[in-house]
C-alpha cells in the first residue's frame, strides 16, 4: 500500500491545540485553581511563583485535592510546595520535578477493616498471584458475567451504569477485534480515588482488566491515564512487569498518556484521544460496546469499577452486593475542602455525609454547603447531610453521586467564589464541539460575573434556568448536561449569594 | 480523438462524470487531475475515500499519487510499453472477457500476436516500473467490475499519442470494460469546449458529428444542405498548418487562440508569421500573436454571449449572456456571420439558437438537441437522436457505436527526441491549477497571480545539486529549438533526469523549447517529451509579467 | 426497503442507509439543520436537528441517527421546539447582531423560523486579530458557530485538509496549521469553505473590500464555466446598477446535486472572473495601417479589411493557402460557423482548433 497515512498538518495542529499540556509551551509550573486548593492557599502560591519570575499558570483540578494546594511540574504532581520552596527554587534557577511515589499518597481509611468487608482495600499490600484471574478462567465467561450481574456493580466513573450490561454486549458483539479500555483520566474536581488505587492497588486494576479481557474476548487492553499521572503510570507499569508471569501471554497492554483535557474522561472522547484526535465526545448511539476504539466493540471502565472485579470473582456477586447499604458494594469516597483529614475512604455505598466526615476527622468549622460528587453535582445545603450518598438518593434530590468526590465548605468559605471556580472549570474544559455546552458554560459564567455590574439591562441570571435546560437537553455529552448544576443548585439553595451586592436585581428578577 | 473514433466509434468520455464516485478501480494516466480538472478530481477523491483502488501511471509524483494504491512512475514516452505489458499480463493470466471479445470486437488475434513481445519483466527495463506493479495493476483492472480509465494530454501529446490511445482501448476491449455505468475509457478535455469544437466539425477531417469530410455521401448531403459545393481535399491539421505558415499557408484566420504562446517550437512559427500575407485575429485581449495581425476584431467573453458548450462527458449546456461586452466588442458568432456575408456567404442565421438548429439538422447523433430543450431540461448528453430521447449518460450499452470494437496492435516507438549527451534531461510541459492556458485571463486575476506569480521549472534535487542549482535560482532551460529562463523549484515530484514546466507564462514560453513533431494521425505535437539541458544563471533574467492590478 | 418508522404520526418506509433526517426529508417533513451538507458525512454537531425518539431519555440528532424499524419520532413536540428556540437564542447571544454583509445567513433565517428570543444579551466578542493576506477567503471568527462544515468540506470533498478545528472550549476556532496564511498551506483556494458556511463566517474577501451588494439586488445568471472541460454550471451574480449594463460581482455554484459539479467549483471557476472588465480588454476593432501601426477603426472598415484580405489570398493562391484556426474556448455555434466559413465560403478543409485530444 502506497497510500499515505500521515495525518495532515492542520489536523495535527488542531489536535495539539486541544490539549493544554501540549499547548502552553514554556510554562514551568501549574497551580490547581479548584476550590479545595484555593481554600488552602493556591492563589498565594501562584502569585508568589509569578513574583519570583517563574512562568506559572493556573490549571484545572490535578486530582490531589487531599494534599492541596496541588502543583504540577513536568507532568508530575508535587506535594508540599509552599511559597518558601517556590522562592528558593526560583532563586536557584531550577525547578525540577520531584518524582516520589510517597508524596502522592493521601490519607485513606478505614484502617482496620476485615479482609471480607471491602472490595478494594487500599490498606492491603498488592498481590500478584493472579488467583482471581485463574478462578475466572475456571468459571468461564458466562458465569463471570453472571457474577458481575449478581454483584450489582455500577460504573464508578460517575454514570452508575450496570457493568454487566456492557460486558455482555461486548462479549456478544460479532465484530473482531475487541478491546478493553481503562479510563484513568481522573479529573472531576474533588476526586482523587483512582490515583490512590493506581498507587496502592495496581494489582487489582491489572487483574480486573485481565479478567475483563478474557471474559469479553479482547486481545488488547488500552490504559489511558491522564498526563499528570506520571507517577501512577510508572507504578502501574512496574506492577505489570511483576504480574506478567500469571497473565495470558497473548494479552497486550498499551499505555496512553492524556495531555490535559478533563473531557477525555468522557468515554468516547477518551477513545478519540487514544486515536490521536481532538478529545471530542462522539454522538451516541452507537455506544462503545458496539462501535468503540477504532470502530470496534470496546469495554470501557473506570479504574475503581475494574478494581472491584477481582474480589467479586473470588468472593461472588452476592458478597459484593451485601457490602453496600442502600446500593450494592463499597465505594471509595473522596473528601476534601474544609475537613480535618481529607482523603479516600472505602465505605458502604449509601453512607451519609456525617459518617464520611467522621471517618475523615470531622469538619473544620460549621458546614454550610457540600458538593457530593465533584463540580458536576452542584451544591447542597447542610440540611441534606443525612441523604445517603448513593446514585439513586442523590439523583432524587436533584444532585448526583458522580465520582463521589465530596467537597465540604464551612460558613467561612466564599460560596460565590466556589461557584465561579466551578463555572470557570466547565467553561475551560468544555470541548467546544456543541453550542449548548460551549456557549452555555460561557453564558452562565458571564452571567454570574456580570451579576454585580449589571444594572437594569436585563440580567442574564434570569435566563439561567432556560440555558441550563438547554445545556441538559441539547449537549452531546454529560459534561454539558452537568455543567449548569453549580449555578442552578446555588440559585435554588443559596439565592442570598446573588443578592449580596446592592444595586442589582439578583435571582428573583 | 481520432484514436477513439476509429476503435469505438465515438471520441469522447464513455461515462458521465457523476459516475466516477461509484468506480471501484480507477486507472489515471497522463492526467494531473487535481490541477487540470479539479472538480473531476473531487469525484475521484470521493471514490477513493469510499474504498476504490486508485492506480496512477505518470512520470511525476502528482497529488493523486499521495492517495493512490500504486504509482507506476514510468519514464516519459514509454506509455505503450507499459500498457502493452499490462495487456500481456491480462492475456497471460487468462483474465480476458472472452465472451465480450467474441461478440463485440474484431482483430483480437493480431493483438494477441503483437503482445507476445511485451512481457512485464522487459517492460520494467524500458519503463522503469517494477514488473510486479505492472502485473498487480493489470490484474486488479481486469478483475474489477467497475473499472474506469481516465487520461488526458499526458497520453495524447506525443508523436505516438494515437498509439497510446489505442493501447488503452485494447485494455478496455479485452476485458469488456465498456457499455456499463462507471466502466469505460475517459479522455478528460482540457478546455471548456474541446468536445464541442470537435463535435461542431472544427476539424480538417470531420464535418459536424464526426462525419468524414472525404465521404462522398456526407459531402453530398452538406452540399445540398448548404447550397454550395464543398472541397474534397483533406485539410491540414493544426500542427501541419502551423508548420506551413509562411509556406503553403499565406493567410490565417485565428479565433480565440494565442498561437504564439500555445503552439510548439514557436521560433519557427514566428518566422513563418513574418512571411504571411494576411492575418485576422479575433480575441478578447491583445495577445502575443497580435504583433503579426493585420486586423484585430474585439470579441465577447463567455459571460457576454449566448450559445452552448459541450463538456468532456458529451453534455451540451447553455452559455448565457450575463453582462454586455465592453465597448464595441461583439460576440464571435455575430462577427463570423458579418464576415461571411462580406465574403459573399449570406446565411439566414440570426441567433445562436438558429445556428445550433442548423448544426444538429445534419448530424444524427445530435438531432434531438435544441436550445429550447436545453433551456427546459438543463444539460443533455449525446447521442440524442430525436427530441424525445433523454440523452446518453454512458456509451456503448449493448454493443459499440462502431458496431464492433477494433483491436489495434501497437508497436512501441520511442519519442522523437530522446535525452543525449548534449541535452541530457527530458522536458515535459503542462498546466497548473492556478493558471489557464496562455493565462490571458488568470494572470489578470490578482489572487491567482499572488499564489503563482512567475514561471518555474521543476527539477529533481540531485539533478539540481549536480549543476550547482539551489531552490529559487534563476536557471536557463535550453533545447535544440530555443531557450528560456525561469525559477528553479527543487522537488522529488519529478524523477531524476526529468524536468517539468508550466506552459502559462509569456516571459518564459515553454513552447520556445517544445518539439513540433506531430502525431501521425492527429498532428498533436509532442509537448510531453523533448531533450533539454539546464544551467544556473547568475542574475535575474529578462521578461516581466503583465500588470496584474485590480480591474477597473 | 427495510421496514418503516413513524415520524409525527406518519408511517414512513426506510431505505438502505437512511437516517431519521433523510426519511423525514423524503416525506417533506422539515427538520432544521445547520451543520448538514449533502456532500458531507453527518456530524451531529450543530444540534439543530434534535428530535424526540419515544422511549429514550435524551433527544437524538436526526442527521446521525440511523432509521430503525419501529422507531417513533416526534419533530414538533414542545420539548423539541423549546430546544430549537433556546439553541438559536444561544447562537445569537454569541454572535454579532447584524446579518453578514456577504455570505450565507442561514443562521439568521433559522432563528426567525423557529422564533428564537433575541433578548438573551450578548456574550463577550470572539473577534480575533488574525489577518490572512490571501485575496479570496475571509474568516470572521465571531460569526463562526463551529459546525465544521468548512473543515469537513476541506477534508471530505477537496481532500486537502488545509483547515481544522483548533483550540478548546471557548477558544475553539477554525485554523490552519500554526495559524499560517492559507497561501502557505495545502489550500487550493477552491472556496468550498465559503460555499458551505451557513453563517457568513467564511466569506469572499473581495465582496467585503469592494462593498458587498446584498443578494436581493443581485441577478443570478446560470451559465457554463469557461475554463476546463468539466462544464461546471455557475451562477454569475450580476449587479445591474454597476458598470454599463451590469457587472459580475461574484460567482456561486448551483445547489449540490443539481448539476455536474454537485455544488463545487475550483479556484478559477469561483474567483477568476475579473478579466471580464479588465482594462486590457479589446474594445475597438483595430487595423494595421501602411506604417505598420494598429489603428482604431469602425466595425465596417475592419470587417471589410478582413474579408478583402482573406479573399485576396485566395485569389492570389487558392483556398488551400488559407488556414482557419477555431477555438475550443468559443461556443459550439461559433465553431460551427468557423468551419462553415472555411468550407462553404472559402472552399478549404484547412480548419482546426487547438486541442485534438
Amino acid at each position: 500500500m502506497a497510500r499515505e497515512t500521515a495525518a495532515p498538518e492542520a489536523e495535527v495542529y488542531g489536535a495539539g491545540s486541544f490539549y493544554h499540556l501540549l499547548r502552553d509551551d514554556g510554562v514551568q509550573l501549574r497551580v490547581c485553581s479548584g476550590t479545595p486548593c484555593r481554600l488552602r492557599g493556591a492563589d498565594a502560591l501562584l502569585a508568589a511563583a509569578r513574583r519570583s519570575g517563574l512562568a506559572a499558570e493556573p490549571c484545572s483540578c490535578l486530582a490531589a485535592c487531599d494534599t492541596a494546594p496541588a502543583v504540577l511540574v513536568d507532568r508530575v504532581v508535587q506535594q508540599g510546595i509552599g511559597t518558601a520552596e517556590i522562592e528558593v527554587a526560583a532563586r536557584a534557577g531550577e525547578l525540577a520535578a520531584q518524582p516520589d511515589r510517597e508524596v502522592l499518597r493521601g490519607a485513606i481509611g478505614p484502617e482496620d477493616a476485615p479482609d471480607d468487608s471491602l472490595a478494594i482495600h487500599l490498606h492491603r499490600e498488592a498481590e500478584f498471584d493472579g488467583a482471581a484471574l485463574q478462578w475466572a478462567g475456571g468459571l468461564g465467561a458466562p458465569a463471570v458475567i453472571d457474577e458481575i450481574e449478581a454483584s450489582g456493580l455500577q460504573g464508578r466513573g460517575g454514570a452508575g451504569f450496570p457493568a454487566h450490561v456492557k460486558w455482555r454486549a461486548v462479549r456478544e458483539a460479532r465484530s473482531l477485534p475487541k478491546y478493553v479500555v481503562l479510563n484513568a483520566d481522573e479529573g472531576e474536581p474533588g476526586t482523587f480515588k483512582d490515583r490512590e488505587i493506581l498507587l496502592r492497588r495496581p494489582d487489582r486494576v491489572l487483574e480486573g482488566l485481565a479478567i475483563a479481557a478474557q471474559t469479553v474476548g479482547a486481545g488488547e487492553v488500552h490504559l489511558y491515564l491522564r498526563g499528570e499521572f506520571e507517577t501512577p503510570r510508572r507504578i502501574l507499569q512496574e506492577a505489570l512487569a511483576r504480574f506478567a508471569p500469571v497473565l495470558p501471554r497473548d494479552l497486550v497492554f498499551s499505555f496512553h498518556a492524556g495531555d490535559g483535557a478533563y473531557v477525555c474522561g468522557e468515554e468516547t472522547a477518551l477513545l478519540e484521544s487514544i486515536e490521536g484526535k481532538r478529545g471530542m465526545p462522539r454522538i451516541k448511539p452507537p455506544f462503545p460496546v458496539e462501535h468503540g476504539l477504532w470502530g470496534q466493540p470496546t469495554l470501557v471502565h473506570n479504574v475503581e469499577t475494574i478494581a472491584c472485579v477481582p474480589e467479586i470473582v473470588k468472593r461472588g456477586g452476592p458478597w459484593f452486593r451485601g457490602l453496600g447499604r442502600s446500593e450494592p458494594g463499597t465505594k471509595l469516597y473522596c473528601i476534601s475542602g474544609e475537613v480535618h483529614r481529607p482523603g479516600t475512604y472505602e465505605l458502604p455505598l449509601g453512607t451519609t455525609l456525617d459518617e464520611l466526615l467522621l471517618a475523615a476527622g470531622g469538619m473544620e468549622g460549621e458546614l454550610r454547603a457540600f458538593s457530593p460528587g465533584g463540580a458536576s453535582s452542584g451544591f447542597l445545603p447542610a440540611s441534606y447531610r443525612s441523604v445517603p450518598l448513593d446514585f439513586g438518593s442523590l439523583a432524587k434530590v436533584g444532585s448526583m453521586l458522580g465520582s463521589a468526590g465530596v467537597i465540604v465548605l464551612s460558613r467561612d468559605a466564599d460560596l460565590r467564589e466556589a461557584l465561579l471556580d466551578q463555572l470557570r472549570f466547565f467553561e475551560e474544559e468544555s470541548c467546544g464541539q456543541c453550542a449548548p455546552c460551549r456557549i452555555g458554560t460561557r453564558y452562565l459564567h458571564e452571567a454570574v460575573v456580570g451579576a454585580e455590574a449589571e444594572t437594569g439591562a436585563g440580567p442574564r441570571l434570569s435566563r439561567a434556568a432556560e440555558v441550563a435546560w438547554e445545556m441538559n437537553e441539547g449537549s452531546i455529552c454529560g459534561l454539558g448536561a452537568a455543567a449548569s448544576k453549580p449555578l442552578t443548585s446555588a440559585l435554588e439553595h443559596f439565592p442570598e449569594i446573588f443578592a449580596a451586592s446592592p444595586g442589582h436585581g439578583g435571582a428573583e428578577e | 480523438m481520432a484514436g477513439l473514433v476509429t476503435t469505438f466509434g465515438a471520441g469522447a468520455m464513455t461515462n458521465a462524470i457523476g459516475e466516477i464516485r461509484d468506480v471501484d478501480f480507477l486507472f489515471v494516466t497522463g492526467s494531473n487531475t487535481t490541477e487540470a480538472h479539479p472538480i473531476i478530481a473531487m469525484e475521484m477523491k470521493r471514490a477513493v475515500r469510499r474504498g476504490a483502488t486508485l492506480v496512477v501511471a505518470d512520470p511525476r509524483r502528482i497529488w493523486l499519487t499521495g492517495i493512490a494504491d500504486r504509482h507506476l512512475q514510468l519514464h516519459p514516452g514509454t506509455d505503450v510499453w507499459l500498457l502493452n505489458a499490462m495487456a500481456h499480463t491480462i492475456l497471460e493470466e487468462g483474465l480476458t472477457d472472452k465472451e465480450f471479445i467474441a461478440e463485440h470486437t474484431e482483430g483480437f488475434d493480431a493483438l494477441r500476436r503483437s503482445l507476445a513481445d511485451y512481457p512485464a519483466e522487459a517492460a520494467e527495463a524500458v519503463t522503469g516500473v517494477p514488473a510486479e506493479d505492472i502485473r498487480w495493476a493489470a490484474r486488479r483492472y481486469a478483475t474489477t467490475d467497475k473499472a474506469g480509465i481516465y487520461y488526458t494530454l499526458g497520453i495524447t501529446e506525443h508523436t505516438h499519442g494515437t498509439d497510446n490511445v489505442h493501447a488503452l482501448a485494447n485494455l478496455v476491449l479485452m476485458t469488456g470494460h465498456l457499455g456499463r455505468p462507471s466502466t469505460g475509457l475517459n479522455p478528460l478535455r482540457g478546455q471548456n469546449n474541446v468536445q464541442g469544437a470537435n463535435d461542431a466539425g472544427a476539424s480538417p477531417i470531420f464535418l459536424p458529428g464526426y462525419q468524414r469530410a472525404d465521404d462522398p455521401e456526407v459531402i453530398a448531403r452538406y452540399e445540398r444542405s448548404w447550397g454550395v459545393s464543398l472541397p474534397t481535399e483533406p485539410g491540414l491539421n493544426l500542427n501541419e498548418m502551423m508548420k506551413e505558415v509562411g509556406g503553403r499557408i499565406r493567410g490565417l484566420f485565428v479565433m480565440g487562440e494565442d498561437i504564439v504562446l500555445s503552439e510548439p517550437n514557436v521560433s519557427r512559427l514566428e518566422e513563418g508569421l513574418n512571411r504571411i500575407e494576411f492575418l485576422v485575429l479575433q480575441d478578447i485581449f491583445l495577445n502575443e500573436t497580435a504583433r503579426y495581425a493585420d486586423v484585430i476584431l474585439p470579441a465577447a467573453a463567455f459571460a457576454e454571449k449566448e450559445g452552448t458548450f459541450t463538456n468532456s462527458e458529451r453534455r451540451v449546456q447553455r452559455v448565457r449572456r450575463a453582462v454586455p461586452p465592453p465597448g464595441q466588442a461583439r460576440p464571435d458568432w455575430q462577427i463570423l456571420l458579418d464576415l461571411a456575408a462580406r465574403c459573399g456567404a449570406r446565411w439566414p442565421l440570426d441567433t445562436p439558437a438558429a445556428i445550433y438548429a442548423e448544426l444538429v439538422r445534419d448530424t444524427p447523433r445530435f438531432a434531438g438537441l435544441s436550445h429550447e430543450r436545453l433551456e427546459a431540461e438543463g444539460g443533455l448528453q449525446w447521442p440524442c437522436p430525436d427530441p424525445g430521447h433523454p440523452g446518453t449518460p454512458f456509451l456503448h450499452e449493448g454493443g459499440l457505436l462502431r458496431g464492433k470494437g477494433l483491436f489495434t496492435p501497437v508497436p512501441y516507438r520511442p519519442s522523437k527526441e530522446l535525452a543525449d549527451e548534449a541535452y541530457p534531461l527530458v522536458l515535459s510541459t503542462g498546466r497548473t491549477l492556478f493558471h489557464y492556458n496562455a493565462a490571458t485571463q488568470t494572470r489578470r486575476e490578482p489572487g491567482l497571480h499572488q499564489k503563482q506569480p512567475c514561471a518555474f521549472v521543476q527539477i529533481h534535487p540531485s539533478d539540481a545539486g549536480a549543476r550547482g542549482i539551489a531552490a529559487g535560482d534563476t536557471i536557463e532551460v535550453s533545447t535544440r529549438r530555443g531557450r528560456i529562463r525561469a525559477t528553479a523549484e527543487l522537488t522529488r515530484e519529478v524523477k531524476r533526469g526529468c524536468i517539468w514546466m508550466p506552459l502559462h507564462f509569456a516571459e518564459a514560453r515553454a513552447n520556445l523549447l517544445t518539439n513540433d513533431a506531430g502525431d501521425a494521425v492527429t498532428g498533436t505535437a509532442e509537448y510531453k517529451v523533448c531533450a533539454a539541458r539546464v544551467q544556473r544563471v547568475p542574475e535575474v533574467g529578462e521578461g516581466r509579467p503583465p500588470a496584474a492590478g485590480p480591474a477597473r | 426497503m427495510t421496514g418503516a418508522l413513524r415520524i409525527d404520526g406518519q408511517e414512513l418506509p426506510i431505505e438502505a442507509g437512511d437516517t431519521v433526517l433523510s426519511v423525514a426529508a423524503r416525506a417533506g417533513i422539515e427538520i432544521p439543520t445547520l451543520c448538514h451538507d449533502p456532500r458531507l458525512g453527518a456530524a451531529g454537531a450543530c444540534r439543530s436537528c434534535l428530535v424526540e425518539v419515544a422511549g429514550e431519555p435524551r433527544l437524538s440528532a436526526a442527521c446521525t441517527r440511523k432509521a430503525q424499524e419501529g422507531m417513533v419520532v416526534d419533530t414538533q413536540c414542545e420539548r423539541v421546539e423549546r430546544h430549537r428556540r433556546n439553541l438559536l437564542a444561544l447562537y445569537l447571544a454569541d454572535h454579532p447582531a447584524a446579518r453578514p454583509l456577504s455570505g450565507s445567513s442561514e443562521l439568521f433565517d433559522m432563528a426567525d423560523r423557529v422564533g428564537a428570543p433575541r433578548d438573551w444579551g450578548r456574550l463577550e466578542s470572539r473577534r480575533d486579530q488574525r489577518v490572512d493576506p490571501n485575496h479570496y477567503v475571509h474568516f470572521d471568527a465571531e460569526r463562526c458557530i463551529l459546525c465544521a462544515r468548512c473543515v469537513r468540506y476541506c477534508d471530505e470533498v477537496e481532500a486537502v485538509n488545509a483547515i481544522a478545528l483548533a483550540g478548546r472550549g471557548p477558544e475553539t476556532t477554525i485554523a490552519t496549521a500554526d495559524q499560517r496564511s492559507l497561501l502557505d498551506t495545502s489550500c487550493e483556494l477552491c472556496g468550498g469553505c465559503i460555499d458551505t458556511c451557513p453563517t457568513g463566517a467564511m466569506s469572499e474577501k473581495v465582496q467585503l473590500l469592494r462593498g458587498a451588494v446584498e443578494d436581493a439586488r443581485l441577478e443570478k445568471v446560470r451559465t457554463t464555466c469557461g475554463y476546463c472541460g468539466v462544464g461546471c454550471q455557475v451562477d454569475l451574480n450580476v449587479d445591474r446598477r454597476a458598470g454599463e449594463g451590469g457587472r459580475v460581482v461574484k460567482v456561486t455554484s448551483p445547489e449540490p446535486g443539481s448539476t455536474v459539479n454537485d455544488g463545487n467549483l475550483c479556484v478559477k471557476g469561483r474567483f477568476a472572473y475579473d478579466f471580464l472588465d479588465h482594462e486590457d480588454r479589446l474594445t475597438t476593432p483595430l487595423v494595421r495601417d501602411a506604417g505598420g501601426v494598429l489603428r482604431e477603426v469602425s466595425w465596417d472598415e475592419a470587417l471589410d479589411r478582413a474579408a478583402e484580405g482573406l479573399l485576396a489570398v485566395k485569389r492570389r493562391h487558392d483556398a488551400h493557402a488559407l488556414g482557419f484556426v477555431s477555438s475550443s474556448r468559443c461556443t459550439m455555434e461559433e465553431n460551427y460557423l468557423v468551419q462553415k466559413l472555411a468550407r462553404a465560403a472559402f472552399g478549404t478543409n484547412n480548419c482546426h482548433q487547438c486541442a485534438a485530444t
